[in-house]
């Protein structure tokens, strides 16, 4: 379902074409890294520290290097020494430990064999000998006076100090007065909000294969979001210049923020330098989730005021943000993230902390939903408590365009309103609430992001036309460059084939992150189109002897008053005597990147016994700007929704008190399946962005942010019980109930 | 000459001043300007910060032209997942 301002009439744009990658990934003929077998390759295998924290005494190979099939070995001490303030060097760092072990399963080694069981058996005879040291694993212990210090290399971000520290960052930012909004407001609440450490959990684990010639180059094939920044991360991490290293993208099989990072191709190139073979590295779904970075877990508390009319005054909070190992951005963006409402005074304090504990990455819309969870399960307190209509309390306190950011920016043109009425407009919501069940709502938010693109659009010599680009392809971003394609030029979508080239092939583009691929490079792709009809126009002005002038480009034909139309094809066809290939390329650095709301309605039904929750309906409304491929925007949405409601429910690191990750494969980290989930209805609302040609926003990430406080304020209606902790599984939830049972 | 806004974290550097009429006709030349004036803050403006100008997010925008009509935001650098 579409709810659209001001429909305009596209030819192609909106129309739902069959992916152009779809018969290759159904029939398993799409080949992933994992699938590529090159001659005489070996396989990698990684040696890791069994300890959360530990200082390396020594690293003996001998006895490793020595066994059948091992051709190579590699240490902290064969890569390059980067200073810590240099951008990368925390990457390079959890990609292969230097002086200390951070972490539990920190890479320490890594071996290359003829055989991956060669290579096990040789990473487990690699003799490392530790000196554990005091370990914190979480946040109150990395934040508790006089803790021991995770990373001695973390410095708190821009605070000028030059000791070590367990924040990562601190930061705070508001505006107005917010003791002044407590003491207007009628209603006060406070509450606090813990979240536990989730994956992204997509299917394809982490792999890559590195071929390093004598030439000192090497051709790295991997799954990764941006070949590009596989390329400079490793480039980084070998001390290399980038032009001696070419990445190729293989097909990923999922990514979610979690391929943004790196944690193989370095290691791999340095194995086969030294081999002088290709190595194959492919991760296990253990060494995923011991090695790869979770989402961060979160420690908030959050205090709202609102008047008895439902005009929200205040809103007050203190962020806490387990980076894991290392410093980062997390706790700053789950702040930022808190942009829906007109809050008139607004002070949040975001703090990141650094644990012994994996590295934490970007999952989908980072940190905005733990931040969510707080905010919108205190709004919906709010509104319980006034009686209000928890739509209609939002819509009193959307923000408009015009309206100002967390940070005091304002929003640009936004359909957050269109996405609350959207809802409050559907089936789902205008349907009773089944009998015995919960209806909870809740809203997202996510900024987006522009950055670098390139594209390459060439016209073939039959009419038919190639369109390069350098964005993986990971939600559908090949349809919708060649749906744009089609609609500039006028040629039908299944004349076109999208490619995503290596990094020797297109120009430079950053990674396919913040929902930007199709905002981005798409805008690269009609950029390269238009140039690509401005030469179309001269060519057929050359062969009608006219002038360019008086040629107009009308779908997919050049113009000419009293002549025939000259197609494309004919066009190309007289390519070699009017010119040469008709060819174009378009760059850009992406200005305009259109935030987008998300307000989801979910049903459930929790058995008191067990303490299961069980979703009966679940509608998802989101601004996409302007649906290029109506399917993959639903996609999206609803990829998205499950993988909160996994994270709501669910999903859960669990550490023993050493650090261990104690549910370290699928059967006991609990994603959900199939079985689990109702149909995700999916409204797609379309407030055009008026910075993209088309008014595309970003639909990937938004689409997470919402599901948790929706399934907390559901479950909240259902039982009278406020989970404000999470995974809100069975076991948890029970434990609620009958504590509110003996309360 | 353009107004530009300053987060919190940026205040400490200007005595609590937190909007500010800055000479310069890039962003880049107001960081300089502002680093003249308060030494310490030009490193968090071109490193740890993005711009925002009338609601857009400019991706390291310190070519980016601002006159006296422009409000300038420096906010926390946005990715994704």
């Amino acid at each position: 379902m579409t709810v659209t301002e001001n429909p305009r009439t596209y030819k192609y744009v909106g129309t739902r074409p069959v992916r152009h990658d779809g018969l290759d990934k159904v029939t398993g003929k799409a080949r992933f890294a994992a699938d590529l077998d090159m001659t005489g390759q070996l396989r990698g295998a990684f040696v890791r520290s069994p300890h959360p924290h530990a200082r390396i005494v020594s690293i003996d190979t001998g006895k490793a290097e020595a066994m059948p099939g091992v051709k190579a070995v590699v240490t902290g001490a064969d890569f390059a020494d980067l200073d810590p303030t240099h951008p990368e060097f925390d990457m390079a760092v959890n990609l292969m430990a230097r002086d200390e072990a951070l972490y539990n399963g920190h890479a320490v080694a890594a071996v290359a064999a003829v055989t991956a069981a060669q290579a096990a058996a040789a990473a487990a005879a690699v003799e490392v000998e530790y000196q554990p040291l005091p370990a914190v694993l979480t946040i109150d212990e990395a934040t508790a006076q006089g803790a021991p210090i995770a990373n001695p290399t973390n410095r708190t971000l821009f605070s000028g100090d030059t000791e070590p520290s367990n924040l990562a960052s601190v930061n705070e930012f508001g505006r107005g007065d917010v003791e002044a909004g407590f003491e207007a407001a009628d209603i006060v609440i406070e509450r606090e909000f813990r979240t536990v450490a989730v994956h992204q959990g997509y299917i394809e684990p982490h792999a890559c294969v590195a071929d390093c010639g004598q030439d000192g180059r090497a051709t790295i094939w991997a799954s990764s979001q941006g070949h590009f920044a596989v390329r400079a991360k490793t480039a980084a991490a070998l001390g290399w210049s980038t032009d001696r290293i070419k990445v190729v993208p293989a097909e990923i099989g999922g990514g979610f923020g979690g391929k943004t990072t790196i944690y193989l191709e370095p290691v791999a190139v340095l194995l086969s330098q030294k081999a002088a073979r290709p190595v194959k590295i492919v991760m296990s779904r253990e060494e995923v989730l011991r090695a790869t970075g979770p989402a961060p877990a979160t420690k908030i508390t959050a205090k709202i005021g609102a008047t008895n009319d439902g005009t929200l005054t205040t809103l007050q909070s203190t962020m806490y943000f387990d980076n894991g190992s290392t410093k980062g951005f997390g706790a700053l963006t789950g702040a930022m993230s808190v942009a829906s409402y007109k809050l008139p005074n607004l002070q949040l304090h975001a703090i990141g902390a650094v644990t012994n504990t994996a590295r934490s990455a970007a999952y989908r819309a980072p940190s905005a939903p733990q931040a969510a969870f707080a905010v919108e399960t205190l709004i919906d307190e709010v509104a319980q408590r006034l009686d209000m209509d928890p739509i209609d309390i939002r819509l009193q306190n959307a923000v408009v365009e015009g309206d100002a950011t967390a940070m005091g920016a304002p929003h640009p043109k936004i359909g957050f309103v269109e996405t609350l009425e959207a809802i409050k407009n559907s089936d789902h919501y205008n349907s009773p609430v089944p009998e015995g069940a919960g209806r909870g709502v809740a809203t997202g938010f996510w900024f987006n992001i522009g950055e670098q693109s390139s594209a390459t659009v060439n016209l073939n010599e039959d009419g038919t036309a190639t369109v390069v680009t350098g964005s993986p392809d990971i939600g559908g971003s090949r349809a919708s460059m060649a749906l744009m394609a089609a609609e500039e030029l006028g040629l039908a979508v299944d004349r076109i084939t999208p490619v995503v080239a290596d990094t020797e092939s297109v120009g430079f583009t950053d990674i396919t992150e913040g929902s930007r691929a199709t905002f981005a490079t798409g805008m690269a792709v009609v950029n390269a189109c238009r140039e690509l009809i401005d030469q179309l126009k001269a060519r057929a002005a050359t062969i009608k002897s006219v002038d360019v002038g008086d040629v107009e480009w009308v779908d997919g034909a050049a113009v000419i008053e009293g002549q025939d139309p000259l197609t494309i094809p004919e066009i190309t066809a007289m390519a070699k005597k009017t010119g040469g290939p008709l060819t174009a390329t378009a760059s850009l650095n992406a200005a305009g990147a259109g935030p987008s709301f998300a307000v989801h309605v979910a049903d459930v039904a929790v058995d008191e016994e067990t303490g299961r929750t069980t979703i009966l309906r679940y509608t998802a409304a989101q601004d996409a700007g302007t649906a290029i491929h109506p399917s993959y925007v639903e996609g999206q949405i609803q990829g998205g929704s499950v993988q909160g409601i996994g994270w709501a429910l669910n999903e859960e690191y669990i550490y023993d008190s050493d650090g261990v990750m104690e549910n370290a494969g699928f059967l006991d980290y609990r994603m959900p399946v199939a079985s689990d989930l109702p149909m995700i209805d999916a409204i797609i609302v379309e407030v055009p962005n008026p910075s993209h040609p088309y008014g595309v926003r970003g639909v990937g990430e938004t689409g997470i942010v919402p599901p948790i406080p929706t399934l907390a304020n559901a479950i909240a209606a259902a039982t009278g019980v406020r989970m404000n902790s999470l995974p809100m599984s069975p076991p948890r939830l029970l434990a609620a109930i009958n504590e509110r049972a003996d309360g | 000459m353009a107004t530009v806004h300053l987060q919190t974290d940026h205040r400490r550097f200007t005595g609590g001043e937190k909007v500010l009429q800055v000479e310069g006709d890039t962003v880049g030349a107001l960081i300089t300007e502002l680093e003249r004036r308060y030494p310490g803050l030009g490193p968090l403006l071109t490193d740890g910060a993005s711009v925002a100008i009338g609601g857009e997010l400019i991706p390291n925008g310190v070519f980016e032209k601002v006159d006296e009509a422009t409000e300038v935001y420096f906010v926390a650098p946005i990715s994704g997942g």
